[in-house]
């Protein structure tokens, strides 16, 4: 292969597979139904893999070693790196003889974007409408008051429960119904949190790593992180580097401070949130690896959020964990931005990041 | 026959389609005009645009010259934004131009028509930076702000203070038909008139029909393309086709009219009790559905300046049933707008040229 191809950077690096990012956003996959989502990486990966499992809670497991060569096979220590398949979304919880259809949270939505959207709703994308008064009919007392999610409802345009019935059914979930576009440098799209993460180590995964990798496509990350604790527990590796789009905090008056990790700003490493204090001494090699090779990096804003790296930090006897993610705006929202070229640099450093691993790491 | 019912209905869903997506806000019309005196255009004998801007479409009738004029009048602005300021990292401001609820804004995906448009989002802040209970408060539309995604350099460049800025909500098809679309308010009325121009263009009444998409019916208290429109045509009747609230969960029935079920005809000072009378007679004859809705002060529609142009001119309102008025998902049956202009063509196709409300006693 030559040293430049659509696969691979002149930094020997595998090229970001935007494709790849379009398809998983423009995918559904709310937590416990990833199904649809994984097969789009299963489908990326399982040529370029040596095996590829999906596990009891429905995590994508692709092991990838390095190559033998004519000197035997090198080894490091185990990475474990993993991106979640899972996004925010809602479930159907009843169907109301109007042909009403009344809905839960999966994961954390702001109840304030949800009047006037429209949901996907279900394998056959069904779509919704989430209805609110008009206001000529809204009192003054309403205009000053968040519906809450309970008196919420989606209109699917049926006049009955049984016409409902024949197209959706309690149990089904539903997503933001938002089309992935270039917007200049900008991507917008849905689930950018964390299908970046997934598209980021589905280009990973293109090419030979330096170390014994596992790479897990989790399940069940937004509703408590879930997939990943089970699949830790089973991979058992030395190391593990999280892939995620985080929240970016640019707004109109916002401090630098307020507004870091920026959207452009390189790839956003974590001290500590929520979960995890991230292990220093990988956060070390991490910031080491951007210096030298000049890729911006910035700082996730502490103690805020948690990752699947709260958990597999925990699992078995303890997992020295770090974080990279792609900061993003509005993730959460029906439609989420991201920069191209932070996706790239994230790819770029956790591949030159591995190498240092493999280098640096004592066993 | 079944058939040919789908096929005007499906017909109407494609023009609801291309219609309601055409944008332009009170004051910016000319963004649609060209389009609609277009579909006018296929349908009517002239079209015309006059100087502040209304779309005329004639139908010439039969009856001997000089014959008595009938003006259908639906609003062809729809809500939207101004761009009010661009801040500091690109960050654009906007002043609402109709009356949003500002609750259903966040998130949603707009068009900035510059040129070329630029798309951009009310932008949100991720449950994660909230402060506690920060999600229980209304975000009023002066705290809304638009993001494009692009450096404040090229937002500087490309979106002039006063750009027009649309809801952008692609025409979402729903069960039954219906259709959830913004602008509805008040395109789904200017399809309306569209279907009732290619109704009559065959059935050929005894009057001169003047269909009239209107300016600036969503601003300010005076509904001026209204108003300049009865100057102009001095009709013997008017009648505005607007939309009017349908069904919807926490609406009281008295507020509403089912989707599906026809045309509501107003009743109340605003109309006419001989127009209502024999628009509601042309129902039953040819056996569409309709519903009767009783507003005994403002119509709220173009018909309020019609009826008091020149010496008084009798008038009526049709209303089409729709659902989340003034959201970006305003909802429509496509049969319902298809019954209107039936009722429309089939009321007017048979009105005597002598048809008049003054009466000369004595």
């Amino acid at each position: 292969m030559s040293p430049t191809s659509p696969r691979r950077r002149a930094n020997g690096a595998p090229r970001f597979r935007e494709d790849l990012l379009e398809a998983l956003s423009n995918e559904s996959g709310v937590s416990g139904d990833e199904e649809r989502v994984r097969a789009i990486v299963v489908e990326a990966v399982r040529d370029r893999v040596d095996s590829l499992e999906v596990d009891a809670m429905g995590s994508l497991v692709a092991r990838v070693g390095p190559r033998a060569t004519a000197r035997g096979p090198r080894r490091g220590p185990h990475v474990m790196l993993c991106a979640h398949l899972d996004e925010v979304g809602i479930m159907i919880t009843s169907i109301e003889k109007e042909g009403r259809l009344r809905f839960r949270r999966a994961g954390g939505i702001d109840p304030r974007i949800m009047a006037g959207q429209v949901f996907r709703i279900g394998a056959k994308g069904i779509r919704g409408v989430v209805g609110i008064l008009p206001p000529h009919l809204t009192s003054s007392a309403d205009e000053e008051r968040v519906v809450p999610f309970d008196d919420l409802y989606l209109d699917i345009g049926a006049s009955s429960r049984e016409e409902a019935l024949e197209h959706v059914a309690r149990g089904d979930t539903a997503v933001f119904d938002t089309v992935y576009e270039r917007w200049g440098e900008t991507r917008k799209g849905k689930a950018f949190d964390d299908r970046a993460g997934c598209a980021v180590l589905a280009s990973l995964v293109q090419q030979p790593l330096p170390l014994p990798v596992t790479a897990v496509w989790s399940v069940q990350e937004e509703v408590g992180l879930r997939g990943a604790t089970a699949a830790a527990r089973r991979v058992a590796p030395d190391l593990a580097l999280v892939l995620e789009g985080t929240a970016s905090g640019e707004a109109p008056g916002a401090s630098d401070g307020e507004s870091a990790p920026r959207m452009g700003g390189g790839p956003a490493l974590t001290i500590h949130d929520r979960t995890l204090m991230a292990d220093a001494r990988l956060v070390d090699i991490i910031r080491r690896t951007a210096s030298a090779r000049r890729i911006p990096t910035q700082w996730k804003r502490p103690g805020v959020g948690g990752t699947d790296a709260g958990k597999i930090s925990l699992s078995g006897t303890g997992v020295p964990s770090a974080v990279v993610s792609v900061a993003c705006r509005y993730i959460h929202a029906p439609a989420a931005f991201l920069d191209a070229r932070d996706a790239q640099r994230t790819a770029d450093l956790v591949w030159h990041t591995l190498h240092a691993i493999r280098k640096e790491w004592e066993r | 026959m079944p058939s040919a019912t789908n096929s005007r209905e499906s017909s109407t869903a494609e023009w609801l389609r291309t219609i309601t997506s055409l944008p332009g806000v009170p004051g910016h019309e000319h963004a649609a005009a060209p389009e609609i005196a277009r579909a006018f255009g296929q349908f009517a004998d002239r079209v015309e645009r006059d100087p502040i801007g209304n779309v005329y479409g004639w139908i010439d009738g039969t009856g001997a010259a000089p014959r008595p004029r009938a003006l259908l009048a639906a609003h062809m602005d729809r809500i939207g934004f101004l761009v009010k300021r661009i801040e500091k990292g690109g960050f654009i401001r906007v002043t609402s131009v109709g009356g949003f609820d500002p609750r259903t804004l966040p998130g949603k995906e707009v068009m900035i028509h510059s040129k070329p448009p630029m798309p951009a989002l009310f932008g949100t802040k991720p449950p994660h930076l909230q402060a506690r209970g920060e999600s229980e408060k209304v975000v009023p539309i002066h705290e809304l702000y638009l993001d494009t995604g692009r450096s404040e350099s090229e937002v500087r460049r490309r979106v002039p203070l006063g750009t027009m800025v649309m809801l952008r909500q692609p025409p979402v098809a729903l069960l039954g038909g219906r259709l959830a679309a913004p602008g509805m308010d008040d395109r789904a009325g200017v399809v309306t008139v569209i279907r009732t121009l290619e109704l009559l263009s065959a059935q050929r009444p005894a009057w001169d029909v003047v269909g009239v998409a209107t300016i600036e019916e969503e601003f300010g208290s005076v509904f001026l393309g209204a108003r300049t429109a009865s100057e102009k045509i001095d009709p013997r009747l008017g009648i505005a086709i607007d939309v009017s609230h349908g069904d919807m969960a926490g609406a009281r029935e008295a507020d509403t009219i089912p989707l599906g079920g026809g045309p509501g005809l107003t009743v109340g000072s605003n109309v006419h009790p001989r127009l209502f009378e024999g628009l509601r007679a042309t129902a039953r004859s040819l056996g569409l559905p309709y519903q009767v809705e009783a507003y005994p002060m403002s119509s709220g529609t173009d018909a309020m300046d019609i009826q008091i142009s020149r010496e008084g001119i009798p008038t009526a309102v049709i209303g089409i049933p729709c659902r989340y008025m003034h959201t970006g998902v305003e909802t429509v049956e496509p049969r319902d707008v298809d019954r209107c202009a039936r009722l429309l063509a089939g009321y007017l196709a048979d009105l005597p040229t002598d048809w008049s409300v003054t009466e000369v006693l004595k």
